[in-house]
């Protein structure tokens, strides 16, 4: 007798609604768990362990780069050298970090990398009329900032943006405590140090 | 609803940004900048936070410049040995 009632609930896709709600959570679950990595990988940036990670690698590559430079352009070195470990440790997953490390493969191995990876690139469509020209501008300029993210639609550009802007502040941190430290411990001989308490 | 439909008529597959979407998107950048962040209000214009977030990526930019300027010259002062290396390896794990 039971079998005779159609179950109504058992065939739900032949129903419109059911169609245009599915959709909808399809297009939308991607979305929340990728904006759950992109928070979780601009959290790692503000931590101890991150920046303690950053700053012991750093100091490695320092330590093995230092014989080679010239001290006009040692500054700069340094400055290549923190972008560089701060990409890797990025670990491949943002623009900037990419863009940092293919520009760096670029200038060694002189290859035409760059061009292709334009190739590939897909064009973000900019046909966004809402904005001003103004915001639109500064949207350029904001693009040019972040390595690697000129093409890039708003959207994408402000994850690459925060996600950049956490790393540049743990650089920041990670630096100013390395140079704090080496400043402390610096060339004073232990000898000068102990004949000025004896002598005050 | 009307701006879904006139997305999917375009050909590549990038949604057309509503006006909500943007005032959300550069609320979320407002939270990254410090400077907007002391100020409470939510309805910073979007001109001001995007010029506000390139001014603080060129500020961060320029204290790692100076820092690795200084790092430089500490680096050739103190010709750091193995012995500090170690000190501040063991200090930064």
């Amino acid at each position: 007798m039971a079998s005779f009632i159609p179950n109504l609930e058992s065939a739900p896709d032949t129903c419109p609604e059911f169609k245009r709600r599915k959709r909808r959570i399809t297009d939308e679950k991607p979305a929340s768990s990728h904006s759950h990595q992109r928070n979780q990988r601009i959290k790692r940036w503000r931590t101890q362990r991150e920046q303690h990670i950053y700053s012991s690698k750093l100091i490695q590559a320092l330590r093995r780069s230092r014989r080679t430079s010239a001290s006009s352009s040692a500054a700069k070195e340094v400055h290549e050298t923190a972008d560089r470990v701060l990409a890797v440790l990025a670990k491949g997953t943002t623009r900037w970090s990419k863009a940092i490390l293919t520009a760096r493969k670029m200038a060694r191995h002189k290859k035409a990398k760059v061009a292709a990876n334009t190739r590939l690139r897909k064009p973000a469509v900019s046909r966004e009329k809402r904005k001003t020209p103004v915001v639109q501008r500064k949207l350029k300029v904001l693009g040019r900032l972040v390595p690697g993210c000129r093409k890039l639609s708003f959207p994408n550009l402000l994850e690459e943006t925060s996600d950049y802007i956490a790393a540049l502040e743990m650089q920041v941190r990670a630096m100013t405590a390395i140079t704090e430290f080496l400043a402390g411990s610096g060339p004073q001989p232990p000898a000068d140090r102990l004949a000025s308490n004896v002598n005050s | 609803m009307s701006s879904s439909r006139r997305s999917r008529s375009r050909q590549s597959g990038v949604p057309r940004i509503t006006d909500d979407q943007l005032a959300h998107l550069v609320s979320k950048l407002q939270h990254l900048i410090p400077e907007l962040r002391r100020s409470r209000s939510d309805k910073v214009a979007a001109s001001k936070v995007l010029q506000e977030t390139c001014d603080y990526i060129r500020s961060l930019r320029r204290e790692v410049d100076d820092l690795s300027d200084r790092l430089s010259e500490l680096l050739a002062s103190t010709d750091m040995d193995s012995e500090q290396a170690a000190i501040m390896r063991s200090l930064l794990m």
